[in-house]
């Protein structure tokens, strides 16, 4: 793709988000931004007895290329188990978004898969203790532009 | 009720619409959302982008002489060419690229009033083609740090002095609070606060809801109000300089304050800076 279908391919997912929205009892909800940026995104997601994501939604608020990429992200890990998403590579995201179209905003572009990340790292010790992962929904974009 | 003390540097929305066309004028987008440009921007504008055409990629500063002059002869703007900056955020960004542009010594610089959101809101037309226009000879000036512009060092001075600093952050990273909130990185800063004897005056407060600035009379009545006035030297900071850079484009031209300097090393630098006292 040349970098005008990158972005078209970018702003498709900005347009019509996939996996928008909440999870009634997920068994992980949590939190990432990047304040500064006012870029923010909530990720809910459902996991079976493997720790494999069956279902995921996300919500969020923020700037074109952090919520193509929180869409993208919750596409390419439906499937996969936990370990799996702990493991995949940053680039297998942003091959898919143009690596010269979000270079320079790799932290934004990443916003979604780093949120997961996070998770996939936390949830078993949760689950060990019997517990899901449940964050407090905070909303932090106006605080910054207030 | 008093006027703008320089409004000749502002211009309105329907003002540009009329100019689109103006031969000795350059429109100029910058935002934030780095990818706006590319969802429609008004037509003939060209895209600066604060990140990768304004600063150094290697150094934690602005571009040289030389690249300022490459930008913007890429660009098609000549040292006589008026422009116009405009962007998402009620013209964040718009006038941090002002603010670099007056560090070079560009004579003509304008922002158009109520930016990106204003344009939009009024429906006005939104282009996807990316112009190209031919190159321009361009002579910078060489950058000129002293009059606009202050470091660390400076600011350490200044608080000793007791002289006025408007911390322009919402008032959650004024008071240091933020750092705090669960699931949130701290997006650099080691410590949370703000500098002593900074004045908490959110950048925001100097726009109305559709993105245009608030009167002379308002706008003098914000500032005054917290013993930021026009006789005393002043320094605005934020983060990294960009939301200090909308309120110094307000002190400068639109309350026509003389020495007004914005500290673009702002609370990355000075949170970070071992022994740098700290308020909470």
């Amino acid at each position: 793709m040349d970098r005008q279908e990158y972005i078209e391919f970018i702003l498709d997912h900005l347009n019509n988000p996939r996996n928008h929205g909440t999870l009634a009892d997920p068994d992980i909800l949590v939190n990432g931004g990047n304040p500064g940026c006012g870029d923010v995104v909530t990720m809910y997601v459902k996991v079976d007895a493997d720790n494999r994501i069956m279902d995921i939604r996300f919500e969020g608020q923020g700037c074109t290329i952090s919520m193509a990429g929180a869409s993208l992200i919750t596409e390419m890990v439906k499937g996969k188990t936990l370990k799996e998403i702990e493991e995949m590579p940053y680039t297998a995201l942003i091959d898919q978004m143009g690596e010269d179209v979000v270079k320079s905003r790799l932290r934004c572009a990443t916003l979604g898969i780093d949120t997961l990340k996070g998770a996939a790292r936390e949830y078993p010790s949760r689950q060990a203790l019997g517990q899901k992962l449940i964050q407090p929904i905070v909303l932090a974009h106006t605080l910054l532009t207030e | 009720m008093v006027d703008y003390k320089h409004p000749d540097v502002l211009v309105e929305t329907e003002w540009v619409a009329q100019h689109l066309n103006d031969p000795n004028l350059r429109i100029v987008e910058s935002d934030e959302d780095v990818l706006l440009y590319e969802v429609g921007h008004i037509p003939g504008a060209v895209k600066i982008d604060w990140h990768v055409d304004l600063q150094d990629q290697l150094v934690r500063d602005y571009i040289s002489k030389r690249g300022f002059e490459e930008l913007l002869s890429s660009r098609g703007i000549a040292n006589d060419t008026a422009v116009v900056f405009y962007g998402d955020k009620n013209n964040w960004w718009a006038c941090y690229a002002f603010w670099v542009f007056k560090l070079f010594g560009h004579e003509k610089c304008l922002v158009m009033n109520g930016g990106r959101q204003k344009w939009i809101a009024e429906n006005r037309p939104l282009s996807k083609d990316a112009p190209n226009y031919p190159r321009t000879p361009y002579i910078a000036k060489d950058r000129n740090d002293k009059t606009i512009r202050a470091f660390r060092d400076q600011v350490m001075q200044h608080v000793a002095t007791g002289n006025p600093l408007v911390d322009v952050r919402s008032p959650q990273e004024y008071s240091g609070e933020l750092l705090h909130m669960p699931g949130y990185p701290q997006e650099g800063a080691l410590r949370g606060g703000h500098i002593p004897g900074a004045k908490n005056i959110p950048w925001a407060k100097a726009v109305r809801e559709d993105g245009t600035f608030k009167s002379a009379d308002e706008l003098k009545a914000l500032y005054e109000s917290q013993g930021i006035t026009a006789d005393k030297d002043v320094i605005a900071y934020c983060r990294i300089g960009e939301r200090s850079s909308h309120t110094w484009f307000v002190l400068k031209y639109l309350l026509g304050y003389p020495k007004v300097r914005n500290y673009d090393g702002s609370w990355t630098e000075w949170g970070n800076l071992v022994g740098a006292p700290i308020e909470k």
